[in-house]
């Protein structure tokens, strides 16, 4: 008899015609449920982070006051989205680090401090949005804000560092799918078809400040900064590898452009549902959207979408922030760590939410605010685009996945177009401050 | 005993002050001897005379030398726009702000990588890098060089947050080092010798030898790709093993999609069955085929029987691997047996007793065998408690509920003529039942 004995097992041929052993059966079919939900990988995910309270707020304030005019630029937004998605997608993939670990290892210490820096603003700027979009949320529901910034920001610094946030999650999840009826609500608004399809195809733009502000609260708002180290962290957490990653490119693209579609649908329902073309005064004017989905119940429709979508992110944001910031550093990045242990990563967290939360208490205009948060995320995106570009195009850092010629010119394109644009909105208010424009 | 620490007495305080006063002490003598690598870039490289001919791009040193302490084999200078090559024989003084040369002349060759060497500042700083010390990943704020014995060599490594801000802030107070978290390159795993074929740093090696097969798996998995799969070249194909069983599945799975297949399969072999067939059932089936038929037959046929099974039913858990005996048998006999199969140890709750059709007769646990005496036979010991089983289709909740009820430390999986097939250790159950919760996870999907 041998030492270790083998488990009196039918030899490996017989496995299967053994009469208990079941056939696999659980085997092909969380095969196809994974299929399916393939489809909510994380390009996906990070792409639907544009469709974030501040997103909501700016995509239905285009609509609000431009009508389907903004429909062009939505267009050149998703073409840049995608590109840019997808080159970060590939760069987590390929090294298996996160954007922040790659920069580190790429620039020079200054450089990589000031793509960080520019991180952290663009962040800050993201979570004072998430909370008065939370805010936002609780006045529909006749909470004031200063009741439901304060309790939202402890609940969900306390969520994530005592460990039960993934349930949350989850919830907050599925409150924020209340939005995918935004495309049935604008069918059955009955819409200019005719126009919007015009205004989608048609090159244009408008020539003035408040347009030209917005478009860059919609790129700020899609092509979020906090979105492309979000999917390169999380493709890099999900263990992607070149192997997979036709799939995941699949996913970063398909959904990208799906979530811009919903984004769309979000400007078309409000440009139909709302008549008076001006900025959007208040949240419940921009509830108004829903009404042919949800008749008189549309304010509190949109109040429990906009609550889960920035409870969401309201933790989401400076969890990835932190996550890039530690990473970068080289230190431990765990929610499980005490604080001892994991002081940068847990301590950024920290401050973020309770910054975020006590900036969306000042007094003000909740939804402007969150449209501003939005262009300010709009003028960082062009510097952090450039290094994404850079490293994608660096063939030491991606080998042959590096970018090629065609999708250089591309990328290129996309991100210098951004910039200009940002640039311009920039020199703007910096003369207009000065009382010259 | 809680003892409240009163008021520091006098002698207690001189004592700290003695020591304050002697670490600083110490502190000045290291700093007054440490080049900072990030300090001595853009430096100038002055020749006999005392002309600037050059400023510093880079130090180069060789890894593959057998040393804790790699030694400098020389500069890339920067001469106008051109990177030239100066070997380390040329260097007069190894300064902090300069380097000054033997000769008046230098003849500036071009710079050629040679197999096993690193440029430093390229290459190291900056990048990820083991410490075995305190196994973790760490990233290279800034260097420490030292001249010691003559000979330039790689001692420390910065970790710490100063180093960052001296080199953020201005240049001329980059050199100076501000040594304060510092870790002894003696410990230091350090990659990048992918570059050529050189060896790793032996003495790194031996620094590996020492991780528990879970700290190495935490390793890997904080890791970039390149830098895993230099680690896992570093180490023992049983260490190896060792850890890939302790990685999350999805890391695991990763780890053997980039791997060629013939490294992996060697792999899977050396890994306990269970483990192995947990990542390979997450593969593609194609790759799990190719990776079956590349792995030793023995190994191969334990997994590809576990694979039959649903994963999260007894078949999928157990582990495969048992040790059994006969009734006849002495318990000294048995304990040989044992010792044996060390290698086996964390899958060795106990011994089976087997009839003489292969029937399960007892599962007696390391404790009573250890109680024996030597001379007894097994059949001594056969009696209550007796073992508990499932089948191989029982679910979790099925195994967990039997282990509660029956306070034992593991189940034994028989087949309906009482055959046994595996065995589920508590920590198997345990793995299953308890949410991953080890860093914050990015969103995945509803489910």
């Amino acid at each position: 008899m041998s030492d270790v004995q083998e488990g009196a097992l039918p030899p490996p041929g017989e496995v299967a015609s053994g009469p208990r052993r079941r056939p696999p059966a659980r085997r092909p079919l969380r095969r196809r449920i994974l299929v399916v939900l393939a489809f909510m990988g994380p390009g996906i995910i990070a792409a639907n982070a544009g469709n974030d309270a501040g997103g909501i707020a700016t995509y239905a304030s285009a609509g609000a006051q431009f009508g389907y005019r903004t429909l062009f630029a939505m267009l050149l937004v998703t073409v840049a989205l995608v590109v840019v998605q997808e080159m970060c997608a590939r760069l987590g993939a390929y090294t298996g680090e996160g954007l922040g670990a790659l920069i580190r290892e790429q620039f020079s210490i200054r450089v990589t401090a000031f793509a960080l820096l520019a991180l952290i603003v663009a962040n800050v700027g993201l979570v004072v949005s998430e909370f008065a979009g939370i805010a936002a949320a609780m006045e529909l529901l006749h909470v004031s804000k200063y009741i439901s910034i304060p309790v939202a920001a402890v609940a969900i610094w306390a969520l994530v560092v005592f460990g039960s946030y993934k349930y949350a999650e989850r919830l907050f999840l599925v409150l924020s799918l209340v939005f995918f009826a935004y495309p049935v609500a604008a069918f059955l608004s009955h819409p200019d078809y005719a126009q919007a399809g015009a205004q989608l195809i048609w090159p244009h733009f408008l020539a003035t400040k408040e347009f030209l502000l917005l478009v860059v609260a919609l790129i700020g708002t899609t092509i979020t900064p906090y979105m492309q180290f979000y999917v390169a962290a999380a493709v890099v957490d999900r263990g992607i590898g070149p192997a997979d990653y036709p799939g995941e490119k699949l996913d970063t693209v398909a959904g990208s452009i799906f979530c811009n579609i919903i984004s769309i649908f979000i400007i078309v329902a409000t440009a139909a549902a709302i008549h008076v073309r001006a900025p959007l005064e208040s949240a419940k004017q921009a509830a108004q959207a829903l009404a042919p989905v949800a008749g008189r119940f549309a304010t509190q429709l949109f109040a429990i979408g906009l609550l889960g979508a920035s409870a969401l992110a309201a933790a989401v944001v400076p969890l990835s922030t932190a996550y890039a910031i530690s990473e970068a550093r080289g230190v431990e990045r765990s929610v499980s760590k005490s604080f001892r242990q994991a002081p940068l990563f847990l301590g950024l967290f920290t401050a973020q939410v309770f910054i975020g939360g006590a900036v969306a208490l000042i007094p003000g205009n909740l939804i402007q605010l969150l449209v501003q948060a939005q262009v300010l995320n709009g003028l960082i995106t062009p510097i952090l685009l450039t290094y994404v570009l850079v490293l994608a195009n660096r063939t030491s850092v991606l080998g042959d996945a590096a970018n090629g010629r065609v999708f250089k010119v591309v990328a290129t394109t996309s991100v210098v177009t951004v910039a200009i644009l940002s640039a311009t909105v920039l020199i703007q208010a910096v003369l207009s401050g000065f009382g010259i424009a | 005993m809680a003892v409240r620490p009163s008021a520091p007495s006098v002698a207690a305080l001189r004592a700290r002050y003695e020591q304050r006063v002697e670490r600083l002490t110490t502190l000045r003598h290291v700093r007054s001897e440490l080049v900072s690598l990030a300090g001595l870039i853009g430096k100038p490289v002055l020749n006999q005379a005392g002309q600037q001919i050059g400023k510093v791009a880079d130090v180069v040193a060789r890894w593959d030398s057998n040393q804790s302490y790699p030694p400098a084999t020389g500069l890339i200078v920067r001469v106008g726009r051109r990177r030239a090559w100066l070997p380390i024989d040329a260097v007069d003084e190894f300064g902090r702000d300069r380097i000054r040369l033997r000769t008046a002349r230098l003849d500036l060759r071009e710079v050629a990588r040679r197999p096993g060497e690193v440029e430093l500042a390229r290459d190291v700083i900056d990048h990820q890098l083991v410490d075995t010390d305190g196994a973790r990943v760490i990233r290279a704020s800034d260097l420490y060089l030292a001249r010691v014995a003559g000979v330039v060599q790689l001692v420390g490594v910065d970790v710490g947050f100063n180093s960052l801000l001296r080199r953020l802030g201005p240049a001329r107070f980059r050199s100076y080092p501000t040594p304060e978290k510092v870790i002894d390159w003696a410990s230091i795993t350090s990659f990048g010798s992918q570059h050529g074929p050189g060896g790793t740093l032996q003495a790194a090696e031996h620094g590996l030898q020492r991780l528990r097969p879970g700290e190495l798996a935490d390793l890997l998995e904080d890791l970039g790709r390149t830098e895993r799969r230099d680690l896992l070249a570093q180490l023992t194909p049983e260490q190896a093993a060792d850890a890939l069983e302790e990685m999350q599945e999805e890391e695991l799975v990763q780890l053997l999609r980039e791997s060629d297949t013939a490294e992996a399969a060697e792999l899977l072999g050396r890994m306990e069955p269970d483990e192995a067939a947990d990542g390979l059932r997450e593969l593609e089936p194609g790759e799990q085929e190719k990776l079956l038929a590349a792995m030793p037959a023995e190994a191969r046929d334990r997994v590809a029987t576990l694979l039959g099974y649903g994963e999260r039913t007894a078949g999928g858990i157990m582990t495969t691997v048992l040790v059994v005996a006969t009734p006849p048998e002495t318990i000294a006999q048995v304990r040989d047996r044992l010792r044996a199969n060390r290698e086996h140890d964390e899958d060795l709750a106990g011994v089976i007793v087997l009839g003489d059709d292969g029937q399960l007769l007892d599962d007696l646990t390391t404790t009573e065998l250890f109680l024996a005496e030597p001379e007894a036979t097994v059949d001594d010991l056969i009696g209550p408690p007796w073992p508990v089983t499932v089948t191989p289709d029982a679910d979790l909740d099925e195994i967990a509920e039997r282990l509660v009820e029956t306070r034992h430390s593991s189940v034994v999986v028989v087949d309906e003529e009482e055959r046994p097939l595996g065995r589920i250790l508590v920590d198997d159950v345990l793995d299953m039942l308890v949410p991953d919760r080890s860093r914050f996870r990015f969103p995945r999907r509803l489910s």
